[in-house]
């Protein structure tokens, strides 16, 4: 059995339960009181993860830290069809391993602007902005140009990639921290297309997509 | 500044606009919600729902309507009048509730809009020649001044020698916030035109738009050879404009609602108006004795419409009828309805049948929905019996575009008297047709229907007065409470009985007026220079319902069912009286 140690409104930690719930991945959730409790710096869970943060997901014992390592591991042990992440594919790993590391870079920008201003915490906001819309420019030019190669995902290939669960939840929280998606219109159309990810789940902040097929009638 | 309130500006891309996507826009400080429909019409609407304000750019576009994310309000395509308010799931919602609408064009690959633009989108000749291609759009954190002024210092390589260096650029024109461009490089050039949004006091969208499409084999290296080179150059305007003052953010006027919707009705003491002219584009047969008549506009967008509603049809012969639409969400720019050649016909549906053909100009009332459908239903069921298709073929579109569930039992004397064939065949396998039954066959068929009556069901009825009273009887019969069973009537069969006579008190209007036999309240308001809305005029439609506040009143109608009739609150004023010697009126 899988147990998400999970804080309900962390992006990194909702990046998981997205993923399971696309590969249908049944699991159990011990919750962390990140705010205003600072569980995750507390004993008994610094014992589970001394970097006290979250998330970590423990398999049978197996225990592992760092939200974009937990999707490498669950898309390679759980994903049979090994779309999400193409072990024979060495070019896709390496533009995957590329985009986590981009996701990380959100996290440290767009995630942050989100803890300033919704739990308080005393980071330069404008430094924190600023360096988001950074990314976002490289972001949308990339995804634009992808749309331009009739390509939907941040990878190339016709199925989405665990970098797009990686990216997703903190472009799509971005407003919570003062940043606007305005001017990125092919991230908000990509934003779009995940949503439409048979699988798909909210959290709080995050907003359902309508189908897009044309019916008839 | 004002100028360029009345001018066109590029809001954004053709390739903005992807299947049921919602596009944030925003130009001179105004957001806007800029989605495509199914049909491929581009509305651009202002960028907040009427209820709470959200933004409709972060709303749900359904192909047909768009539906806000934070109480699920739904703007039909075009007119974004409001169709649905799902917390007053049983009621339609009023005219008033009508977003605004920016004009939209595409053009050139991009989609022009503007506040107030005077005229016609002006032809841009370098454009008109070739094969325009939009280039990415690159957002500048810059006034749109200081841009256009750097944007003549934009150097680029022509298309066929995209990996050149050193072409000859030159300005050709730069005027009206566009600038031509062109680049040469030895025997090869390109012609670049620059549109410069101006989004707000310091954010400006920079546009660019070839005169010919590259070739295809090149095209990914144009597109990043412009790429790059505009962030480039946007790098630098925006140190530039670091350096300068912060001009304060532009602050547009949010119009409340437009003013002709704001504006009371004109008073008239007519009684029924037809305000719309509308010409039938197409007439055909749809069944067996069933007109089909297509309607379109002559000159404006006709109103929204909801699902159930009526028109009333005044026609040349003078008499005026109640048609309920049958069109489809988002289908706004034509009402269709279907009339049936009735053998006992008193000029109505004769008149529609054999005098009015293709081409000819009706006048119609606007829409009136007293026959709301709800939306938050477990299951609706729709049981019509021949021309009752009508108002249940639009809400059964609407619920099959939604995906929710419903049935629509059609009964009809066979396969050929099934109106609007075309359409049913779109709605698949929602559709039971039930053919060729006598009474008590359909009794039977009615009552296996029925049978199965679950909390939140709902039931919709419209068809000849004894089967809908044989309908709503089984229902009441299997356990359906009132409120669940909703039904139509085309007309009041029962013999009005005006013999009485009695006061009415009009409590807003402070006036008593006496009803004498063999006159209607509704009449008498009239002659009193009192004027409420009617539209049936027999106690069938629901138009002129009226809330009553004391007195007991002698029902009439076949619009009330038995617990509204019974809370003694209503009453219908076109046939409906009083067994009390007084009512008094919420008029």
């Amino acid at each position: 059995m899988i147990t998400l140690y999970d804080y309900e409104l962390s992006g990194n930690c909702y990046k998981l339960r997205l993923f399971m719930s696309m590969l249908d991945i049944e699991y159990e959730v011990i919750a962390v009181d990140f705010y205003p409790g600072k569980e995750h710096k507390s004993e008994w869970f610094l014992e589970i993860n001394p970097l006290g943060q979250l998330p970590v997901l423990e398999d049978n014992g197996f225990v592992l830290r760092d939200a974009q390592a937990i999707l490498i591991y669950l898309a390679s042990k759980y994903d049979a069809g090994g779309k999400w992440y193409p072990t024979d594919q060495p070019q896709t790993l390496g533009d995957i391993s590329q985009w986590l590391a981009f996701a990380d870079s959100i996290t440290s920008t767009s995630s942050a602007a989100r803890l300033h201003d919704g739990l308080f915490y005393d980071f330069d906001i404008e430094a924190c902005r600023a360096g988001a819309h950074r990314l976002f420019r490289i972001f949308d030019e990339h995804l634009w140009f992808a749309e331009k190669q009739n390509r939907n995902w941040i990878c190339p290939g016709d199925h989405p990639t665990i970098a797009d669960i990686a990216c997703f939840p903190y472009v799509i929280l971005s407003e919570e921290g003062g940043i606007s998606r305005q001017d990125y219109p092919a991230i908000r159309r990509w934003t779009d297309r995940v949503k439409r990810i048979p699988g798909f789940v909210v959290m709080s902040g995050v907003f359902p997509a309508g189908p897009a097929f044309k019916a008839a009638g | 500044m004002e100028t360029q309130h009345r001018k066109w500006h590029p809001i954004a891309a053709s390739s903005d606009l992807p299947l049921r996507h919602t596009f944030h826009g925003q130009l001179l400080g105004r957001e806007f919600a800029v989605w495509r429909a199914d049909d491929g019409y581009v509305n651009v609407w202002e960028n907040r729902c009427l209820h709470r304000g959200v933004r409709l750019s972060i709303g749900i576009n359904d192909g047909a309507e768009l539906k806000c994310q934070y109480h699920g309000w739904r703007y039909a395509n075009r007119t974004a009048g409001c169709t649905y308010i799902p917390a007053h799931p049983a009621d339609a919602p009023a005219r008033t509730i009508c977003n605004r609408t920016y004009p939209a064009v595409e053009r050139y690959g991009l989609v022009w809009s503007g506040e107030t633009p005077d005229g016609e989108l002006p032809e841009i000749s370098e454009l008109e020649a070739g094969s325009p291609c939009a280039l990415r759009a690159i957002p500048v954190n810059a006034p749109a001044d200081l841009v256009t002024k750097r944007l003549a210092e934009y150097r680029f390589q022509p298309n066929a020698k995209i990996d050149g260096q050193g072409a000859e650029i030159t300005v050709e024109t730069a005027q009206d916030g566009h600038l031509s461009l062109s680049s040469v490089d030895g025997e090869v050039s390109t012609k670049l035109l620059l549109f410069v949004q101006p989004v707000d006091s310091n954010r400006t969208v920079v546009r660019g738009v070839l005169s010919d499409r590259p070739k295809q084999e090149d095209e990914l290296r144009v597109f990043l050879h412009h790429s790059r080179r505009l962030s480039s150059l946007r790098d630098l305007i925006e140190a530039e404009a670091a350096g300068l003052p912060v001009p304060e953010p532009m602050q547009p006027v949010i119009h409340r609602v437009s003013e002709e919707l704001a504006s009371m009705p004109e008073q008239t003491l007519s009684g029924r108006t037809a305000p719309l002219r509308v010409e039938v584009s197409r007439k055909w047969e749809t069944a067996a004795g069933i007109a089909g008549l297509k309607l379109v506009p002559v000159g404006e967008q006709l109103p929204t419409f909801q699902p159930g509603a009526h028109i009333d049809v005044h026609m040349p012969n003078g008499l005026v009828r109640q048609y309920s639409l049958t069109n489809g969400p988002g289908e706004t720019r034509h009402y269709t309805i279907g009339v049936k050649l009735e053998p006992d016909s008193r000029g109505g549906s004769q008149c529609m049948h054999r005098e009015v053909r293709e081409g000819d100009v009706l006048a119609i009332s606007e829409p009136r929905n007293n026959f709301p459908l709800r939306r938050d239903a477990v299951k609706t069921l729709f049981v019509a019996g021949g021309i009752g298709i009508t108002p249940l073929l639009s809400m059964a579109r609407a619920l099959h575009h939604s995906d929710l569930p419903h049935e629509l039992h059609y009964f009809s004397q066979s396969e050929k008297h099934m109106a609007f064939p075309e359409v049913l065949e779109r709605l698949g396998s929602g559709v039971v047709p039930h053919l060729g039954l006598d009474p008590a066959e359909t009794g039977k068929q009615l009552k296996a229907i029925l049978s199965r009556y679950q909390p939140a069901m709902h039931l919709y009825v419209c068809g000849p007065g004894p089967m809908l009273e044989a309908t709503r009887k089984i229902a009441a019969d299997h356990g359906w409470p009132d409120n669940s069973i909703h039904f139509e009537y085309f007309k009041n069969t029962n013999e009005v009985d005006d013999s009485s006579s009695f006061e009415i008190d009009l409590a807003r209007s402070v006036m008593t007026l006496q009803v004498p036999a063999g006159k209607t309240i509704l009449a008498v308001l009239r002659e009193n220079g009192v004027d409420v809305p009617s539209s049936c005029e027999q106690g069938a439609c629901g138009t002129c319902l009226t809330t009553l506040l004391e007195g007991e009143p002698d029902h009439q109608d076949v619009y009330l069912n038995e617990s509204e009739k019974s809370s003694g609150n209503c009453i219908m004023t076109c046939v409906s009286r009083a067994k009390s010697g007084r009512l008094v009126l919420d008029i």
